[in-house]
Parts: C-alpha cells; structure tokens; sequence
C-alpha cells in the first residue's frame, strides 16, 4: 500500500497554507473527503436526483436504486442485512432514535449501564431518561485507560435492561471488548448498544449476534456529513415504536389510525438524505480499496510512532493504553507548562495544575499548519474521571503518514520547554 | 506563539485575587472549555473604583481578563460593559483567530451579563 499516493486522492489536502502542506490529525472530530466521494454526491445530482420510493418515473427509480444500493453497501460492509440498516443523520441521531423507540420498554426503578468514557452523545440520550426514574449508571475505567471489568460485572444486575457502550473511546483511544461486553449484556437478557463511531471508520467490523444496535457515523468514515447509520437486529427494530412520523415511513393512514412501514423504513420519516447515502457508499468503496486490516494496521504504525516520539518529550502527557494493540489512532495529550501558577478555584473533581490550556497547545501547533483539536472532546465525565478541564488530541487516518507524525512531533517539540 | 507580553502577564497577571468587599460578583464560565473565571467589581458610584478575578483558563482569556480589570479602573461601568467586541478584539495585542475569539472576549461578555442580570 502506498499511503503517500492515497493523501493525493483528497483535494482538501493538496491545499497549502502560507505556502506550506497541512497537517490534518483531527479525523475522530470528521474526516476530509476523497475526489471519489465528492464524485459520486456531484453525479448524483447531475445525473441521478429525484425523489425516493414514491416516483414512478425512470429518474425515481434510478434515485431509489441509488439510496437502497447504498444502504445494501453498507449493510455488506458490516456483515448486517439490508433490512436491519437504517439511515440517520449521525451516531447522535442513532442513540437518541433508540432513547425514545425504546423508553415505552423501560419502567421505573430499571437501570441502562454505560461507561465513563462515553462521547456525550451516548450519555445525554440515557440521561432523558432519569425523570422517568429510570438509572443511568457508569462503569469505571483504571489509570490507563482500560474498562474496569470487574467494576462492568458488578453492575451488570438483573435490573439492567440496556448496556450502551462505546467501541472505541474518542479521547483515550481504547478499544473495549465489545463481544465480551456484549455475550455478558444478552446472557443477562439486557439489550446491547455498540457506539461504533470511532471503530467501524477505523477496523474490520462485523455485527454478531451480541450485538442489538450499532451506531455509527459517514462523516467519520470519508463519507458526506449528516449521514448515519443505525443498525438494529431486524426482530427490535420490527417492534419497536418509530422515531419520527411523516411521510415515507406509512404504509396506511386513515383519519385517526396509521400502518407503519416495515423497518427500515419505519424509521426514516420524511424525504432521506440520499445524496449523504450515496457518497457514504462511495467511502465504503474507498475504504474497501485499501482494505479495513491495512487502515488498522496503518494507523497503529503512526500511534505507535507518535507515542514513541512523545515519550521523548519531557514535558507532553497522554492518556490511554500504551500497547498500540489496545488503542486506535487517537492520542489526547497535555503539555506541562513547568509554570508554579496558583490559580486554583475550589471546584470538584478538578485538579488545577500547571499543564497548558488545550486550547494554548492547538493554536501553538496551528502555527506549523498542524491541526489538532482541543477541549474536552464532547466527553465531559470522562475529563472529569482524569481530573482535567481538557485535552489536545491527536488522530490518524488513511491519508496521514510518517511525514505528518515527523510534522506533528517537531512542532509539539517547540512547546515542550519550559520557559 | 504568544509574544512575552502575554506570557509574562500569564505568569504575572496584576489583578489576580478574591475581593471580600465587592458590589458586584460575576461568576462566568466558558462552556466550550472549561474555563472558569469570577469577576469582583467595586464601584465608587458608577466608576470602577477596583476590578479583580479569580479562576483559571487559557492564557489569552486569562491575559485578556487581567487586562480588562487593570483597564476598566477609573472608568464607568456602563462605557466599560458597552465596548463593542470587534474593537475589543483589535485592540487586543495580538491577533487572534475565529476560534479563540470567545477566549479574549470572556471578560467583557461576562461583564456585560453581569449588568443585565444585576
């Protein structure tokens, strides 16, 4: 595989900036796009676009058969069948689809378990649900990172009715046994969710029979924004309340009654995002190209090269596991300042320390076209779990290489003194 | 990145510090990034007569609140509240980019709430 030829396949990234190449290493907040992807959205509309599932002229047809080729393409993708995948604007849409389609099974005094290290977007949607008396509870993690296992034994009581995990945290980049996770959720008869996001763009993925619901992103994967993807195991997703009611997701309606379409369906109201399909179809046809082992396996040479080059660093922190098998290509960080500030706000789970603001080592690092994010990473317990405000962070994709980790460390190096 | 005028009143800021006597208390905190910074204001009339702060941020909302309290001194309190952000942000010395604007403007944004919620 050659790497450096795939950066030439994302026009964004022969951009230049004061004249000099970019570093893009904020693929876990979204990824660039290949001229592929933005070939497919263009034809689409050129081509292709009318309204689906409801024309019965030539061009509906063919705009039908473009969004259901799609959604096969990714239900092919997953190991997953057609029917079981159904489209939605993101992984925030997925989890908030299940939020409410499941609620009507959940009574007062029942528990949902999630983790500590939750992306927002798989917390808030669970959080709704505590005005209703329902427990949201989280499993801890240790200090590098890793899921407390036997703290995830211990709550899994038989009271639990919903175990929603994350695949692979966005800040510390660990990748949980999710089929482990998962044999143990449905051996105690709980419905379990995988929070894909960040490992489906990233690893072979297959869904099994563990797995209830698996969200994930386009965005995320070198697809179009406001394209996601819920899968569901066809039998949930068949009696499950629908989402959103409109148009498209009828088969009947009366004055006063309605016959839901089948899933998927059922689930996708109104006019879908069918150009956002088709160039998600486009990315997995990209990513197919290179092969999902070899983007795991690359992006495990490039952690593995960045880690080694941080702990050279005297100053720079980072967070998750050390063995590059356990973690994806995302690495948070922190720069210590060496500065005997004293600044500290009594304010709980908060250590005040000299470390540099995220936001300081971003803006830093911008000045060498190096793009890093910085904040807390939509994952608020989970900086509160490490006792910091925030984060940089670090991560990798397919159109990274070694010259950008090189870019990357030397930049981060000029920060790495203390004054 | 940050010229040693930031740095040094990073490290050095002149107005850090709780006040027991204040007229006003604005506790502000950035919700993007966990900034966390309180205003003290004491009034002599509607003068400024001393501004501090406590907290903690990043070093542009931390050298831009230092700045603002040593500043606004003297001043009136409905003129200082009323700087509009874009000349607020010129003024500032040195430039900065769209995402950090929110960072520089904290104090100001933060005075002009504590005004309208007083």
């Amino acid at each position: 595989m050659t790497w450096s030829r795939i950066r030439e396949d994302f026009p964004i990234l022969n951009k230049k900036v004061n004249g000099k190449r970019i570093v893009y290493l904020d693929s876990t907040a979204t990824t660039q796009k290949p001229r592929q992807v933005i070939d497919a959205i263009v034809n689409y509309y050129e081509n292709v676009n009318a309204n689906v599932h409801r024309s019965v002229y030539r061009l509906g047809d063919e705009a039908t058969e473009a969004y259901e080729g799609s959604r096969k393409k990714v239900a092919d993708f997953i190991g997953a069948r057609t029917e079981e995948i159904v489209f939605t604007r993101n992984t925030t849409e997925s989890l908030n689809l299940l939020s409410y389609s499941l609620e009507g099974t959940l009574k007062q005094g029942d528990k949902i378990l999630i983790t500590s290290m939750e992306h927002h977007s798989n917390i808030l949607p669970w959080m709704r649900l505590e005005r209703k008396g329902i427990k949201l509870e989280y499993v801890g993690f240790d200090d590098e990172g890793l899921l407390d296992m036997e703290d995830f034994k211990r709550k899994l009581t038989k009271d639990v009715k919903i175990v929603s995990v994350t695949h692979e945290s966005n800040v510390l980049g660990t990748i949980n046994p999710v089929e482990e996770i998962g044999k143990m959720a449905k051996e105690n008869s709980s419905i379990f969710i995988v929070d894909a996001a960040q490992s489906v763009p990233h690893m072979p993925f297959r869904v099994n029979e563990y797995y209830d619901f698996v969200a994930f992103s386009g965005h995320k994967m070198l697809g179009p924004m406001g394209i996601g993807v819920l899968y569901g195991k066809y039998d949930f997703l068949d009696r499950m309340e629908p989402f959103n009611r409109g148009g498209e997701m009828i088969k009947d309606v009366d004055f006063h009654s309605v016959v839901f379409e089948d899933p998927p369906l059922k689930f996708e109201a109104g006019t879908p995002n069918v150009e956002g399909a088709v160039g998600l179809a486009a990315a997995i046809d990209y990513l197919k190209s290179i092969g999902m082992e070899n983007v795991r396996a690359h992006e495990k040479t490039l952690t593995s090269m960045a880690m080694k080059g941080i702990d050279s660093l005297k100053n720079v922190i980072y967070y998750g596991p050390r063995d590059p098998e356990k973690r994806g290509g995302v690495i948070a960080f922190n720069v210590n300042s060496g500065m005997k500030i004293k600044r500290s706000l009594e304010r709980e789970n908060v250590r005040v320390d000299s470390l540099y603001h995220s936001h300081d080592i971003a803006t830093f690092l911008d000045g060498y076209n190096v793009y890093v994010r910085s904040g807390h990473h939509c994952a608020e317990p989970l900086a509160r779990t490490l006792g910091i405000t925030g984060t940089a962070r670090a991560s990798f994709y397919v159109y990274n290489d070694e010259e950008d980790v090189r870019a990357f460390l030397e930049a981060l190096g000029g920060i790495d003194v203390h004054r | 990145m940050y010229t040693d005028e930031i740095m040094d009143r990073y490290e050095n800021p002149v107005k850090y510090g709780r006040m027991d006597k204040y007229d006003m208390k604005i506790d502000q905190a950035s919700t993007t990034c966990g900034d966390k910074i309180i205003l003290y204001v004491k009034l002599d009339g509607n003068r400024i007569s001393d501004m501090t702060w406590e907290g903690e941020g990043c070093i542009l909302s931390v050298v831009s609140t230092d700045m603002f309290c040593e500043n606004s001194i003297g001043k009136e309190i409905g003129e200082v509240a009323g700087e509009d952000e874009g000349k607020y942000v010129e003024d500032f010395p040195i430039s900065i980019s769209a995402g950090r604007l929110s960072c520089v403007l904290l104090p100001l944004r933060a005075l002009k709430r504590g005004i309208k919620e007083k």
